[in-house]
């Protein structure tokens, strides 16, 4: 993968080694805070584009590509995540860290 | 089935697995409880440690750490999106300064040494919460599974989900952390030798401000491994709105900025990460560091240094589980009685160590720190300054004409304020 | 038979990563710098064994050919309820294609679990996908072999079992019944595993129940594995360029998107 030009996150994503569980482990318990929500700092923080708009003022959340962070549970205004470490090792896995 | 053991920790990072060792080596049953795959798998960081402590108290890390390059040039840059000032300060005494390492790498070599001494490592196992019985913290809690130890350290590194869940810590705040996002470019050894011009062992860290963080608060860096390059950014999260393009993006900018892209040419992206890093020390800290049947290390207590271009949490969090390890010891040895005001003994050793003495001292860098002047018109000013004074064509040029017609938004008195403000609190 | 003995064979996998690179002049994986994991497949196969300890009793055991780490995912599956772990690791194993893999797992079960109930395997490995690894035991052990099983209920008295299997293709649900030992492959998206308990994994660790054999106490053939045991050869090996996308993008009802997808995909002829 060269690197002088702009590689989607996805792509870049998926140079890490995962282990994915399909079991979610952090959801957005209260979509209607979203909707409420003008600022939407988790559409700019999230470092893995986790969260993407939806319509109507919603935000879409997708677990695959998280690198379990916590951003996003500190940056929400509005207390609208539930947040959980992965269980039994799944995600990701750095091999550099 | 039912185990007790003298000490559980929680997180096999750098702090957990420090004391770990250093516990297990004098008898005591140690249980390490980590969620991750194996240790190392989870943890992220920039890429330099402080060997200080080593040193001290693994001294064969020299032969056996899986040590990258020693920092033999240290650069701060500020950055525009078309120039940039440098500085560069290189030493010819390398060795036990400061390395660059991978920390998955380095965390696993921590895990083997604190296994040889005797201490039990279980990962894959998230740890929710901790058993309390009475006011006293017992044990812990992971699923359905409960185990109890005598005492217990949080190790669990800054997203603290477990002492926020035992309501022993605040739930964190933005203007607390900063989120970096790193990734790591292989490049092969000779070319980061010709590129940056160091030999085999030899490496560069490298702290970059201004352009490369969208002029918010925060900050880049590179650092140089054997083969690879780290190269990524802090934002500080207390300022997150002012972030006008997502982070992710943010980092590919900085990497596609003319002077860094022809650095990686022909790279190879290996990985990409993100954590959360307390800034603010000790301000950062829950608001107590022990308690009946606990104690808090490493970046869980907020024991990490941003000194602006340095940032240390490493040597912190291996000297914090060392000093919270020599302190259970202590107790152990008069009976095993661990409350409050036996674990204060944890408090006072931590006085007494470069942990407390250097944190107390930079106690408010991050109000320097925090200071977007400095990201945005000082990067700008340098630059255009210089640029200016650089730029003969003819017209005579005095630095301060040059100054007044350069300066932009800073007025003289934001300048001597600000100074000030660097000045008193680094 | 008085008592369900259940071997899970599991294998340790390269995960899914695009820096894995394949070596151009042996053919093999670069396997430098890559974390070793349990083949994911192989992890709804001890789910299966582990559901059916549940309802019948019994004990369920995993065995694995790997280099030493191999112990930490063997203790992964007694973390999920598997009895006990056998990690044969040996120099003499080294570059086994999957015929010798299959001799070497085969005559350790015929060795050390004679009197073996059930055989469970992952469908297959993420890694190299061949699915060889469950037919080659079953002819080993001469032994007979159902893939894509969801479920199978042992009937420890008459020495039998009804396996029910799932048909992807065919959308076609099998049950049959068999005398035992049998060995059975587990459809991939059936039995999803169950968590890893932190009191299980203390017990692996402090009580040892992984336990690591060499071929000094198996005492297999030298000729019929490892590099030996491989007739298989890597004549080429080319790396798949990836086709440029063509990314098209459609926008509005998603009824309309579906239909939209499908004429587009049939256009392609990706789906007839
Ligand atoms: C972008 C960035 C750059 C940095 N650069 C540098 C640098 O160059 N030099 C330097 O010295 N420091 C640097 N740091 C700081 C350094 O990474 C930390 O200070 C250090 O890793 C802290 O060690 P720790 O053991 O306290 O925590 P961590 O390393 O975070 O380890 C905590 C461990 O606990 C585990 N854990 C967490 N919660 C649970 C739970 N509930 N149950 C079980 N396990 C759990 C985690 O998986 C992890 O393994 C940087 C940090 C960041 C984010
Ligand atoms: S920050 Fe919180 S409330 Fe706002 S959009 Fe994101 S998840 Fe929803
Ligand atoms: S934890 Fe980090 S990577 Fe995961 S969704 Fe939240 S912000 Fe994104």
């Amino acid at each position: 993968m060269s690197m002088e030009r702009k590689i989607p996150i996805e792509e870049r994503l998926n140079s890490n080694a995962w282990d994915v569980d399909e079991r979610p482990h952090i959801r957005i318990k209260d979509p209607d805070q979203c909707r409420k929500c003008d600022s939407k700092p988790c559409l700019y923080l999230c470092p893995a584009r986790c969260y993407t708009p939806g319509s109507n003022g919603t935000v879409l959340f997708s677990h695959e590509g998280c690198v379990e962070c916590g951003t996003c549970r500190v940056v929400c205004p509005n207390d609208a995540i539930e947040w959980n470490y992965p269980r039994s090792g799944y995600g990701v896995q750095f091999r550099f860290g | 089935m039912s185990i007790k053991f003298d000490a559980i920790i929680v997180g096999a990072g750098p702090a957990g697995l420090t004391a770990a060792q250093r516990l297990a080596s004098k008898g005591l049953k140690v249980l390490v409880v980590e969620r991750g795959r194996k240790p190392g798998s989870k943890n992220v960081y920039g890429g330099r440690i402080y060997a200080h402590v080593l040193d001290k108290l693994y001294p064969e890390y020299v032969k056996e750490a899986p040590v990258e390059r020693w920092v033999r040039k240290e650069r701060i840059s500020f950055l525009t999106e078309d120039s940039g000032t440098t500085i560069e300060f290189e030493t010819n005494n390398v060795e036990h300064k400061s390395f660059t390492a991978s920390l998955s790498d380095f965390t696993e070599w921590l895990g083997k040494k604190a296994e040889a001494a005797g201490a039990v490592i279980i990962s894959e196992s998230p740890v929710d919460s901790l058993v309390v019985k009475e006011g006293t913290v017992v044990g812990i809690r992971s699923g359905n599974d409960e185990v109890y130890g005598d005492v217990v350290i949080s190790a669990e590194g800054i997203n603290r989900l477990v002492l926020e869940r035992s309501g022993l810590a605040p739930k964190l705040e933005p203007q607390m952390v900063g989120v970096g996002v790193k990734e790591v470019i292989k490049l092969g050894r000779k070319v980061i030798n010709d590129r940056f011009n160091v030999d085999d062992d030899e490496g560069v860290a490298w702290a970059i401000a201004g352009f490369s963080t969208h002029y918010v608060p925060g900050g880049a860096f590179i650092y140089t491994n054997k083969d690879e390059i780290t190269l990524g950014l802090v934002i500080y999260l207390g300022h997150g709105s002012k972030v006008d393009v997502p982070v992710y993006d943010m980092v590919e900018e900085f990497r596609l900025h003319p002077f860094i892209n022809r650095l990686i040419k022909d790279g190879q992206l290996l990985e990409y990460s993100g954590h959360l890093t307390p800034i603010m020390g000790l301000n950062a800290s829950p608001p107590s560091l022990y308690g009946n049947g606990y104690l808090v290390v490493g970046d869980a207590a907020g024991f990490l240094l941003h000194g602006g271009i340095i940032i240390r949490g490493v040597d912190f969090a291996i000297e914090s589980g060392r000093v919270a390890a020599d302190a259970i010891i202590k107790i152990h040895e008069e009976g095993g009685k661990y409350d409050g005001s036996s674990l204060s003994l944890y408090g006072n050793m931590l006085e007494e160590s470069f942990v407390m003495k250097e944190l107390r001292a930079f106690r408010n860098a991050h109000r320097a720190l925090d200071e977007p002047r400095l990201y945005n018109d000082y990067a700008k000013f340098i630059n255009a300054f210089l640029k200016r004074y650089f730029d003969v064509d003819g017209t005579p040029r005095k630095i301060f004409s040059t100054f007044k017609e350069t300066k932009g938004n800073l007025t003289i008195l934001d300048m001597m304020r600000d100074m000030t403000k660097v000045v008193t609190n680094l | 038979m008085d008592e369900l003995t259940i071997v899970v064979p599991v294998k340790a996998a390269v995960p899914n990563i695009t820096a894995v690179r394949l070596d151009p002049n042996t053919h093999n994986l670069v396997r430098e710098g890559v974390p070793l994991m349990i083949n994911p497949y192989d992890r709804n196969a001890v789910e299966l064994a582990l559901r059916i300890k549940d309802r019948f009793g019994g004990k369920v055991i995993t065995i694995s050919m790997a280099p030493p780490n191999g112990k930490d995912f063997l203790e992964s599956t007694i973390g999920m309820g598997v009895d006990e772990g056998i990690l044969i690791t040996d120099r003499v194993f080294a570059g086994a294609d999957t015929l010798a893999t299959s001799h070497a797992i085969a005559k350790s079960i015929a060795k050390l679990y004679p009197n073996f109930s059930l055989i469970i395997m992952g469908e297959e490995t993420t890694d190299s996908t061949t699915a060889h690894m469950p037919a080659q035991v079953a002819s080993w052990l001469e032994i007979p072999f159902v893939y894509y099983a969801t479920d199978a209920e042992p009937n420890i008295k008459d020495g039998t079992v009804k396996i029910t299997r799932y048909l992807e293709d065919e959308g076609l649900l099998e049950e049959f019944i068999y005398n035992m030992p049998i060995i059975m492959s587990v459809y991939r998206n059936s039995n999803p595993p169950r968590d890893i308990s932190l009191n299980r994994k203390i017990m692996a660790k402090v009580n040892g129940l992984v336990k690591v054999l060499t071929n000094k106490e198996l005492g297999l053939n030298p000729d019929c594995v490892g590099l030996k045991g491989s007739p298989t050869i890597v004549a080429k090996i080319e790396d798949a360029k990836p086709l440029p996308r063509k990314k098209q993008i459609f926008q509005g009802d998603p009824k309309e998107g579906a239909k939209w997808l499908l004429e587009n995909l049939v256009k392609e002829g990706v789906i007839r």
